[in-house]
């Protein structure tokens, strides 16, 4: 600790700003982390608190996926003598067009025997309402509101509220205000309580539940009782604690948890090379310093300790700081991440608060700390070798650059074919990341090697710009490669992200155009709510024969969708007629024979996998695949594996018919209209809505806006992909500013003697902008070039783990071209403000450095 | 044989001749007087809140068949955000009863769950289990002794249900006169709090059974009481069995 401060503090003193540049790696990488994971963990935590407050005092749920299943089903649960009370629920969330309120949730339930399992606690309005479920159950538009909803909107007992139900926009009367706090702070407090039966007319669920909530007789074992139902219920049904939808939830987000674990690695790794830089350049600059240290008896591992010590605080006021940064971030991106999982997945989620997990900031310290500790281990222990007597002659240091070994470039070899063995195996999907980290590995060993290489193939350009300083630029490149690898091995690894992050963005955006084309080509949409992933509303099927009817509709195809549990993961199922299906899109397949799979599965024979199913969960063309439905386990082989970006868990293709006849559901999500030759779809929508939009809540898109709202929400999923970009970019422009704040200082006496035989300041100037300029360029090249390798390791990744898509390779290049004048301004910027230190410092202090 | 035994509105006429020293014989002699091939009225409900807030709703009620096998269907009346709404109540010698209710504004038909029993009715201070028909031999009696209530000497009866009848009290002390053999009070307990206090008056004989007209249910808990007053009250009229099924709730 007083070595600490007697000789380290003031040498962090004399170079604050590198050393607040160097910390700034840590900011980052901490702050990324933090951020995205606290903005995710809120929505998640108020997923959760929602699921726990609408449980109340429920011990266990029984659910069928989204599908819901058949009121019978409450009798059968009613019957078991274990369970104490057992109530039916239907959850919706619904839209109300009261100002700024965006979605309600809301509650069906049955009041009669409810009020066991939660507590509606009323802050006005009368209390025999709620306890009188007669005036409740018999008034079908009663709702009991929250404390807080009533307050935003100025409500009060017997007030309207309008909201958007399948009968079109209807008004309900507040019979009840709970009291804030429980229940009533669900969903962010946007809860609203119905009659369970009313609710299956507002949101078109025929006679079925969502769920049921039961407790268990006092006495009776949870597990015993959750076994026992499972049994009477069969396969088709999960039996679970109420927590268990929040780990569902969990499973569904996983992707955007991946991400963001996967960016501020990457951040956190870049960072741990800006550090490892100046580190490595701080023990070369204080050699003389060590040396006096050790001549006056200081042991190695004393000096070892000074740097690992520098380190440690540098990484824990770096992660502090990144906490901080990261906490604001978080409460940017929360509604953001609520909204976007919500539109993505179909659940959700009212995220008004950030939650910080206290063992997921203990988590970021300690990474941040381990980082930086990791760095900077190399240059304490080569600070720990330091020979006194070398250390103490002036200028030795300057020699000790040089650094490239034949045994690296062997290991890089080594490390390379490995990582291609590891791409090529198939069999495990941690093979894959296995692959990139070697392949990483290798570029940074090559580095040093391939940046000399670089720089010496600019040495004549730059000569040619500018015959001395370039050619002085050119030459501090080759002399100290030890003072630029680090930052170019950051710079080159960061371009190497954004290469490969606008190579999956771009590969992304290209599949997904093909499949618009090829498999959504309705020219209409029918559809109960205006996003396509919404599912709490459905319509009958009836409805499909009335459309039908219309002028200028030449056919009608009603597909059903629901989230169902298989192979442990909750993937979507879409259902409907496949022969007619197939007539109008043909999708070809990834796997399969094209005639028999889609006759086959329109034959009830079989179902259609999608290629991210296949490839996430396993299955193989013939696989049977067991689908638990209310009826029993329906097994049926998977006849074709085509493209699909229904979700990114992964969707089954079955015919309507199987899907009807297990589920005992015939609704509709969404009808997919075809027009009859020479009908416009302006007018065909305008018949659609005057026909039905008084009787029912409908929307009517046409193929053009369909197309909008995917590639909406693909722009909006890959807003993360360019935080990401963004990020890299930023650690790049870190790593050169950093460099060359590093690179002037160590290069002072230099310079100085430069200006003391005669060099001109604008001399000086130029020679320190095009060494930037230099270290941007080799960067650049070397990072624009292993970011193709990135970018098929990145593919393999996403392929076997994070979504199961095979995406075509397409270097970005585009974004390479534009990271070229990107990259070399910013370089040439960082390098005005050491430049300019250089030329208006001292020239007697210069020359004196050391 | 199965004997059964009504309480709240439904425990009604008893016979005041007999002459009964054990207490299961004075409850079995209780319910036999009040028996008959089918009863209706109009019941008037108030139901007076913590805060002294009254609310009143008014209800036709109609049985055919006596205790065992009966079915009865309620109908609300009043007010007129209740109105129509109907519960069907099916009663069956060896089990639980079965009840359903039918709501009109979303015609749509529910069943009221036997977990439900304990709630309480409709916002009223009986319970759902104060509506069933008592079964004599699901309960142990013993005499308590003996009381006077509206001046009228009783006798008071202790009755505990057996292990095999499931019920929210733990105990129940009955009140009945001598004179009639018309149960005129009832308190229900939970071990040893009470729950729920039922008191018969204004009790006359009509068409030959002795019947309380007005029937008052204390809550302790909630510091409520509801007061049920039996109008136009007529026994053993020909009423049809069609219209005491789930198609005749329905069509209202």
């Amino acid at each position: 600790m007083i070595l600490l401060k007697l000789i380290s503090w003031p040498y962090v003193r004399k170079h604050l700003l590198r050393w607040l540049l160097t910390v700034a790696g840590i900011v980052l990488g901490v702050a990324v982390f933090v951020g995205m994971h606290t903005a995710n963990q809120s929505v998640l935590y108020a997923f959760r608190q929602t699921v726990d407050r609408i449980a109340g005092t429920t011990q266990l749920q029984i659910s069928a996926g989204e599908t819901g299943f058949d009121e019978n089903v409450l009798d059968r649960v009613q019957a078991l003598p274990e369970v104490r009370v057992a109530v039916p629920v239907i959850e919706a969330v619904v839209g109300t067009t009261l100002q700024d309120q965006g979605n309600v949730l809301i509650l069906g339930v049955d009041m009669t025997g409810d009020r066991s399992l939660r507590d509606y606690d009323l802050e006005s309005g009368d209390q025999a309402i709620v306890d009188d479920p007669l005036v409740f159950l018999a008034q079908p538009d009663s709702l009991i509101v929250t404390d807080a909803f009533a307050r935003e909107n100025g409500l009060g007992i017997g007030s309207q509220v309008p909201m958007r139900t399948m009968e079109g926009e209807k008004r309900f009367t507040v019979r009840g205000i709970m009291k804030s706090g429980g229940l009533a702070s669900a969903f962010g407090g946007n809860l609203a309580v119905m009659d369970v039966y009313a609710a299956q007319k507002v949101f078109g669920r025929g006679r079925r539940f969502d769920r049921i909530d039961l407790a268990v007789k006092e006495g009776s074992s949870v597990d015993e009782v959750r076994r026992k139902l499972a049994t009477l219920l069969g396969a088709g049904f999960q039996v679970e604690a109420p927590s268990a939808r929040g780990q569902q939830f969990e499973s569904i987000s996983r992707i955007y948890s991946l991400t963001a674990d996967i960016t501020s690695a990457f951040a956190l790794f870049i960072g741990m090379f800006i550090i490892y830089n100046t580190f490595q350049i701080a023990v070369t600059q204080r050699r003389a310093e060590i040396g006096i240290l050790r001549a006056l008896g200081a042991t190695r591992r004393q000096i070892r300790t000074i740097f690992l010590g520098e380190s440690a605080v540098a990484g824990l006021l770096g992660s502090l700081a990144g906490l901080g940064l990261g906490i604001a971030i978080a409460r940017a991106m929360t509604g953001y991440i609520g909204s976007l999982l919500g539109e993505v997945y179909g659940i959700a989620e009212r995220a008004t608060e950030i939650s910080t997990d206290p063992k997921l900031m203990l988590f970021a310290v300690a990474l941040g700390l381990i980082t930086s500790v990791v760095a900077a281990f190399l240059p304490a222990r080569s600070a720990a070798r330091v020979d006194p007597v070398q250390a103490l002659q002036k200028g030795k240091y300057q020699q000790l650059s040089a650094g490239e070994n034949r045994a690296r470039r062997r290991a890089a070899f080594v490390l390379a074919v490995l990582a291609f063995a590891c791409a090529l195996l198939k069999r495990y999907w941690v093979l894959a990341y296995a692959a990139d980290a070697l392949a990483v590995a290798a570029a940074l060993l090559l580095t040093p090697t391939l940046a000399l290489l670089v720089a010496r193939m600019l040495r004549p350009i730059l000569r040619w710009l500018r015959p001395v300083e370039g050619t002085l630029a050119a030459d501090s490149l080759l002399q100290a490669p030890r003072r630029t690898s680090g930052a170019v091995a950051a710079l080159m690894l960061s371009l190497a992200l954004v290469v490969a992050l606008g190579g999956l963005t771009r590969a992304s955006y290209d599949s997904i155009f093909t499949w618009l084309r090829v498999a959504l080509n309705p020219d209409l949409f029918v559809t109960p709510s205006e996003s396509l992933t919404e599912r709490s509303f459905r319509f009958p099927e009836s409805m499909g024969l009335a459309l039908r009817a219309i002028p200028g509709i030449a056919e009608v195809q009603g597909v059903r969708d629901a989230r169902i549990e298989v192979r442990g993961a909750p993937i979507i199922f879409v259902a409907t007629d496949v022969a007619a299906l197939v007539r109008r899109a043909n999708v070809p397949p990834v796997a399969g024979d094209p005639n028999r799979m889609y006759q086959e599965t329109a034959a009830g024979r079989a179902v259609l996998a999608s290629e991210n199913f296949a490839l996430l969960r396993g299955a193989k063309l013939g696989d049977v695949i067991d689908i638990p439905s209310p009826r029993g386990i329906l097994r049926l082989p998977i006849a074709g594996i085509v493209t699909d970006y229904s979700d990114q868990e992964g969707s089954i293709l079955m015919d309507r018919s199987l899907f009807k006849r297990y589920w005992n559901d015939d609704t509709v999500n969404v009808f997919r209209v075809y027009l009859a030759p020479g009908a416009s779809d302006a007018e065909v929508k305008r018949r659609i809505l005057e026909k039905f939009s008084a009787q029912r809540r409908l929307f009517v898109l046409t193929n053009g806006e369909v197309r909008k709202y995917i590639l909406r929400l693909t722009d909006q999923w890959f807003g993360i992909t360019y935080v990401q970009i963004a990020v890299a970019v930023l650690v790049a422009v870190l790593g050169i500013v950093n460099t060359l704040t590093v690179s002037i200082t160590d290069r002072r006496r230099e310079l100085g003697v430069l200006q003391a035989v005669g060099g001109l300041r604008n001399q000086i100037r130029r020679t320190v902008w095009l060494e930037a300029l230099a270290i941007g360029a080799v960067g650049l090249i070397l990072g624009l070039a292993f970011g193709a390798l990135q970018l098929y390791f990145s593919l393999k990744i996403v392929a076997e783990d994070i979504a199961g898509l095979r995406l075509a390779y397409e270097y970005p290049y585009q974004i390479s071209l534009a990271l070229l004048p990107v990259i070399l301004a910013v370089a040439f910027i960082s390098a005005l403000g050491p430049a300019e230190s250089v030329v208006r410092g001292s020239l007697v202090e210069a020359l004196e450095y050391e | 044989m199965n004997k059964r035994v009504r309480i709240p509105g439904l425990w009604l006429c008893l016979a005041s001749v007999a002459v009964a020293q054990d207490a299961r014989q004075i409850v079995a002699e209780s319910q036999a007087r009040s028996r008959s091939k089918s009863q209706q009225y109009e019941g008037t409900l108030e139901v007076t809140g913590a805060s002294n807030k009254i609310s009143l709703k008014r209800w036709t009620y109609q049985r055919l068949g006596s205790y065992g096998a009966s079915k009865a269907i309620l109908r609300f009346t009043a007010p007129p955000e209740v109105k129509g709404v109907a519960l069907l109540i099916v009663n069956h010698p060896d089990r639980a009863s079965d009840q359903w209710m039918w709501t009109p504004a979303i015609e749509r038909d529910r069943r009221i769950a036997l977990q439900d029993r304990s709630t309480r009715f409709f916002g009223t201070d009986f319970s759902f289990e104060d509506l069933e028909e008592r079964d004599v031999n699901q309960f142990d009696y013993k005499l308590a002794g003996e009381d006077a209530i509206d001046g009228a000497a009783c006798w008071k009866i202790e009755s505990k249900p057996k292990e095999s009848k499931s019920s929210q009290y733990t105990s129940s002390l009955l009140w009945i006169r001598k004179d009639n053999y018309v149960a005129v009070q009832i308190e229900n307990y939970n071990k040893e709090k009470l729950i729920r206090r039922l008191h018969y008056a204004d009790i006359e004989k009509v068409d030959g059974i002795w019947t309380p007209r007005s029937i008052e249910v204390y809550d302790p808990g909630r510091q409520s009481h509801t007061i049920l007053k039996l109008e136009k009250l007529q026994y053993n009229l020909p009423l049809k069995e069609d219209d005491f099924t789930l198609e005749a709730l329905r069509r209202g």
